[in-house]
Order: structure tokens, then C-alpha cells, then sequence
């Protein structure tokens, strides 16, 4: 079922604004639409499969039991990042002290991950290159301080622009830009510029 | 003309806001352009990478629950026996405990039985007994 769930999500979905009424009535679809994203953002944050989808579910279930103050302020897509990050913060806050070892252990799959976006116009050398980037970005994002790595998955992962990211988290927008420098700052540090 | 773009002018760019000058610097100078490029290239790289990583977690998800029935009947069936089990221990201890209660209840009549025969076959009360020894040792 999720499967579908993942296959009939596009990407870059418009992101809808309904009335309360509507997310009522198809809280269903908003789950089958959302439900990709959330998991991803999570995952992404905690790094661990189980915890993302323990916040996951956490995260539609709240959002059912308030749907009733859902002020159409902003978007779904934010309204649902803004819960996600809160019980991200949460759940990595409880088990501060299990958060990293476990980052550590499942750090892999993404720096392997690297490999299935082989593109055959690159050079084996230029691959490995990119490969090993992308694992510097991503032990990078692991030592971020945890709102510049929020703000920095909000970003370049989820692609939500300086507004929705100002919205998820409650920040202003030049606060969110000030984080993204930063972040990007280190990152660039770690992956190691020529210029 | 700026010498080459530093950190936060590049940053500028990746957040789609450059100033002029830079988005100029960037047109005219390759080295700045080609920088860019490579950044923008890893930072999509993970995005991908991310991506994928979430899908197979999301797929593995999916294929849990579709063994979920089979181990849960196996851990069902495991529970079961083990009730069973233990239900049996319960049915065997109820007989074999109150037969051997019932073995040192009827031993311990027994004695008392013994007793209340000694005291009645008794010809004086016991508190008597020191003087009919006396009575009897006379000739």
C-alpha cells in the first residue's frame, strides 16, 4: 500500500491549502499524500528507520487530533514539518545520550546510497568523487547543531523554500537564512572547496 | 570585479538569491562557475541519496507486515503451547498437592488419635499420675 502511496506522490507536489472541513473529511488521502515526506524528513533527522516512522505515525496522529485548529495560515506540507519537528526534537532530546551511536550505525546506507544515483556520463573517478561528497554532506548535516541541520534538511531535502522552512520552525526568515549559511558554511567545509 | 566568490557569495547562489555582482562574477569567471556547479551537484547527490534511502526504508516497511501474519500466528501458536503448558502444571499440581495434604492431614489425625487414646486409656489423669506411683509403691 505504501508503495502506491510512494509511486502516486509526486515530488514536487503543489502544496494544498484546505478548509478544516476538507481535512476532516479525506484526512485519508492527506496521509497518503504527506505521510513519503514526513518519513523522510525524519528519517533524514533521527537516522534511524524505526524512530522515523514511531514519529511518523506520532506526527498524522496529532495532526488528526488538531486538524480542528489547522488556521490555513500555511501550507499542509508545513503545518505537518512543523509537528514533525517538534516531536524530532522531542524524540532526539529522550535519547540524546542513544541518538548518535545509533546515527552512527545506519550512517551507511546513505553514503552508499551515493552509488544508485550513478550517472553514466560520469567518469568512474568523477563518481567516486561525487560519492565521497556526498558522505562528507552527510557526516556534515550529522555534526550540525540541531537547528541549523533542521533548517538545513528543510532545504536541500525537502526543497521547501526560506518562508515554508520560516513557518516549520517558528523562526524569521533572515534567522533561517543566517542557519542555511552556517550550515552550507560547514558542509562546504567538509566536503572541501578548491577555491 | 570580484576575485573569486567566497563561502556565503556561493551560499547566495544555492539559496537562489545572488546579488548582481556575484550572479556577473559567476557568468564571467569559470573557476567560480565551476565551483558552483560541483557544490550544487553534491548537495543534489545527497538530496538523491537521502531520497532513495527513505524509499527502501519505506519499502522494507512494507514487506515487514506482509510476514507479520505468519510470524504472528508462529508467536501465537508459541504462546498458546506455552499456556498449555502451564495449564497442565496447574491441573497436575491440583491433584498431586491436596493428596499429599490429604497423606499428612490423615497422619497427623492418626497421632492425635493416638493420643486421645493414650489420655483415655489412661486409668487417672495425668496430674494424678505422681501420686497413684506413690500408691502403688506401697506394699
Amino acid at each position: 500500500m505504501l508503495a502506491m502511496q510512494l509511486s502516486a506522490m509526486p515530488e514536487m507536489e503543489t502544496p494544498i491549502r484546505p478548509g478544516v472541513a476538507e481535512l476532516s473529511d479525506d484526512f485519508e488521502a492527506l496521509v497518503r499524500l504527506y505521510r513519503p515526506k514526513v518519513f523522510r524528513f525524519a528519517l533524514a533527522s533521527l537516522r534511524d528507520p524505526d524512530a522515523a516512522e514511531t514519529v511518523t505515525q506520532d506526527c498524522f496522529l496529532r495532526a488528526h487530533q488538531a486538524r480542528a485548529s489547522f488556521r490555513r495560515d500555511c501550507s499542509l506540507q508545513t503545518w505537518l514539518m512543523r509537528i514533525a519537528l517538534n516531536l524530532i526534537r522531542d524524540h532526539a532530546r529522550s535519547r540524546r545520550f542513544q541518538f548518535w551511536r545509533r546515527a552512527y550505525r545506519v550512517a551507511r546506507p546513505v553514503e552508499q546510497a551515493g552509488h544508485s544515483i550513478a550517472d553514466r556520463a560520469r567518469s568512474p573517478e568523477a563518481q567516486a568523487l561525487l560519492n565521497e561528497r556526498v558522505a562528507s554532506i552527510w557526516a556534515a548535516a550529522e555534526r550540525l547543531p540541531e537547528k541549523q541541520r533542521s533548517v538545513f534538511l528543510l532545504r536541500f531535502v525537502e526543497d521547501l523554500d526560506l518562508l515554508e522552512i520560516a513557518a516549520a520552525t517558528g523562526m524569521k526568515e533572515g534567522t533561517v537564512k543566517t542557519h542555511l549559511f552556517r550550515a552550507l558554511r560547514a558542509v562546504r567545509e567538509r566536503i572541501g572547496g578548491t577555491l | 570585479m570580484i576575485a573569486h566568490l567566497s563561502t556565503e557569495q556561493l551560499s547566495e547562489c544555492i539559496l537562489g538569491q545572488p546579488s548582481p555582482l556575484v550572479s556577473r562574477h559567476v557568468q564571467q569567471c569559470t573557476v567560480c562557475r565551476e565551483e558552483l556547479a560541483n557544490f550544487q551537484e553534491a548537495l543534489g547527490s545527497f538530496r538523491g541519496a537521502v531520497r532513495t534511502w527513505s524509499q527502501e526504508e519505506a519499502h522494507r516497511a512494507l514487506a515487514v507486515p506482509a510476514q507479520g501474519p505468519q510470524a504472528r500466528s508462529l508467536m501465537a501458536s508459541r504462546q498458546l503451547a506455552w499456556a498449555l503448558l502451564i495449564a497442565a502444571v496447574f491441573v497436575i499440581a491440583s491433584f498431586v498437592v491436596p493428596a499429599r495434604n490429604g497423606k499428612s492431614e490423615a497422619q497427623s489425625d492418626a497421632v492425635l488419635l493416638n493420643q486421645v487414646d493414650t489420655q483415655v486409656s489412661r486409668t487417672a489423669p495425668s496430674s494424678m499420675e505422681p501420686l497413684m506411683k506413690l500408691v502403688g509403691q506401697r506394699p
